[in-house]
């Protein structure tokens, strides 16, 4: 008996581009100004709670009123919270390739109590710890458009 | 008063990295026949269809228009529900919310995802917003493994501990057929040596990306008793949302916000007359991205103390005999198609529910289970689910 042919399974290999232009909106947009122009973070307060939003936002979610235009400067210091660094290297969409980070990513407690994802200065895994005092390392040629651009990492500090 | 509702139909594709012998529409319709055909029901007795997947995974644009015909929901109502990680219980608790309205009599609840189509963490890493860290963010892998670092400061857990998790998941899943990633490891120390991904996640402390479907046909009491004679009962379900931006990680490591695992866990039992989860609930299957994450959910969905959830494993209660099983599918650790992956949590509570897990059919009598699930903003939904009401 003949054998019956095994079955032909095509695949559809394609690799798209997809440019996007995302509108950062009235609030984020101002914490992006301040940090590409001023080198500072700033947020806006709840005119209810007085809690600082983060990031800056139209919303307080827990009283659910509209936030205004009190603005608040911050402190660029903090203490890691949280850290991490790549060991496998990961496609990154950004580049288009399989990217190895030397840098370690921390979660950040800014002094002023927001929570922020950023790199660390240092390399050494053995020198990381949760409780390290870091302050932003601010970028100064070429300015960027937002926060991963425009911080380029945490530097260790004393204090 | 709303409906009683019953889940009535179950059924699963198995799991693998790759499927190149079947379309999106394809696999997914060995989901939907296994659940008509475990309910004994076709396709036209279906009134509505609740779809979960996330489509930028796999790059396919309204999959659920797609497979209209593979899923039997051609001219009938329905929608897909794409919230990440807790998309296929959200579609689940959104049939269970029709048809306790009367709305639908029955509905089909379909959760899928091809992992082969594309790359996951470099879709989550190019849709994350610049507030979220858009450049840094690796996906799901990166968050998991600072949430890992956090729990094995914080708790005390070691390497050690969240091995045992997975030899537990592997044990687990090497007794269910369906499981994706089978291994047969023998120890812990088998676990240590596999590769880091990212400080202290390894390789193998981390869910697998695969390709399957899981399939529920949720109905009316009425329909529910006239279809089987083994309803599993679905006592109630919820929800929380949670802006995960502003905790800045999946929580908020003052303290400051409760986990939105805690909210919603503390509601659920609550309504439902449970003062001690261990005690009133029989087991769980829960949406464990790594074996850390297992620990830490155990203790937030509140199954033991605070910083305890490492203590679980070491004395063995979460094992298919222990006392409180956790994940006796082998879980997430094992199997992970995404949009599929809450809706198989709810399966698997369901099928030890009524007996029918088979190889990994928990020790212990279930009468009370329940299924949770946790999403990319750190969003959680809890299933409840009663062998009788």
């Amino acid at each position: 008996m003949a054998q019956e042919p095994s079955q032909e399974y095509i695949h559809v290999a394609y690799t798209m581009s997809r440019p996007y232009r995302w509108s950062a909106g009235k609030y984020l947009s101002k914490l992006y100004k301040e940090m590409r122009d001023s080198k500072k973070l700033v947020t806006n307060r709840c005119p209810k709670c007085k809690e600082l939003l983060w990031p800056p936002q139209m919303v307080c979610g827990r009283c659910k009123v509209r936030a205004g235009d009190d603005w608040v400067e911050l402190s660029d210091k903090g203490t890691v919270a949280g850290y991490t660094y790549l060991v496998y290297p990961l496609w990154d969409p950004h580049a288009g390739k399989r990217v190895g980070e030397d840098h370690p990513y921390a979660t950040i407690l800014l002094d002023d109590g927001m929570y922020m994802v950023s790199r660390l200065e240092e390399q050494d895994k053995e020198k990381l710890k949760v409780g390290m005092r870091v302050q932003a390392v601010w970028r100064e040629e070429g300015r960027g458009r937002g926060l991963d651009e425009d911080i380029l990492y945490f530097r260790t500090i004393e204090q | 008063m709303a409906n009683r509702v019953a889940i009535v139909g179950i059924g699963q594709t198995y799991h693998k990295s790759r499927r190149p012998d079947v379309s999106q529409p394809e696999m997914a319709n060995e989901a939907v026949r296994a659940a008509l055909a475990d309910a004994q029901l076709s396709m036209k007795d279906i009134e509505s269809v609740f779809f979960s997947n996330m489509e930028t995974f796999e790059g396919i644009y309204l999959p659920d228009h797609g497979m209209a015909d593979e899923a039997g929901s051609f001219m009938k109502p329905g929608f897909k529900i794409a919230s990440g990680g807790t998309s296929g219980i959200a579609a689940a608790k959104e049939a269970f919310h029709f048809v306790a309205s009367g709305l639908f009599s029955i509905a089909l609840v379909l959760g899928f995802e091809k992992h082969d189509a594309g790359d996951t963490t470099a879709a989550i890493t190019a849709a994350t917003t610049l507030a979220w860290g858009k450049g840094q963010a690796r996906g799901a892998i990166g968050e998991f493994a600072k949430q890992a670092s956090n729990y094995m400061k914080q708790s005390g857990a070691t390497e050690e501990h969240a091995a045992m998790v997975r030899l537990k998941a592997d044990r687990c899943a090497c007794r269910n057929p369906y499981a994706h990633l089978r291994l047969g490891l023998k120890s812990v120390e088998e676990i240590l040596k596999s590769g880091y991904l990212e400080w202290p996640l390894r390789l193998l402390d981390f869910c697998p990306q695969s390709c399957g479907a899981c399939a529920l046909i949720i109905a009316s009491e009425e329909e529910a008793r006239r279809i089987t004679n083994k309803p599993v009962w679905i006592a109630d379900v919820v929800a929380v949302h949670q802006e995960p931006f502003r905790a800045g990680a999946f929580c908020d490591l003052d303290g400051r916000e409760p986990y939105s695992q805690d909210v919603a866990s503390t509601k659920l039992y609550k309504r439902n007359g449970i003062t001690n989860p261990r005690r009133d609930i029989d087991m769980a299957e829960i949406y464990e991205p790594s074996n850390w994450e297992e620990m830490f959910l155990c203790e937030v969905f509140h199954f033991c103390e605070e910083n305890e959830g490492w203590k679980l494993i070491e004395k063995g209660i979460t094992e298919i005999e222990g006392e409180f099983p956790v994940n006796p599918s082998g879980g997430v650790l094992a199997t992970n198609p995404i949009g599929a992956t809450p809706t198989i949590r709810v399966a698997e509570c369901a099928l030890q529910i009524r007996g029918d897990a088979g190889e990994h059919q928990v020790t212990r009598d279930v009468k009370t289970a329940v299924a949770t699930a946790l999403g990319g903003p750190n969003w959680t939904a809890m299933v409840l689910l009663r062998r009788s009401l």
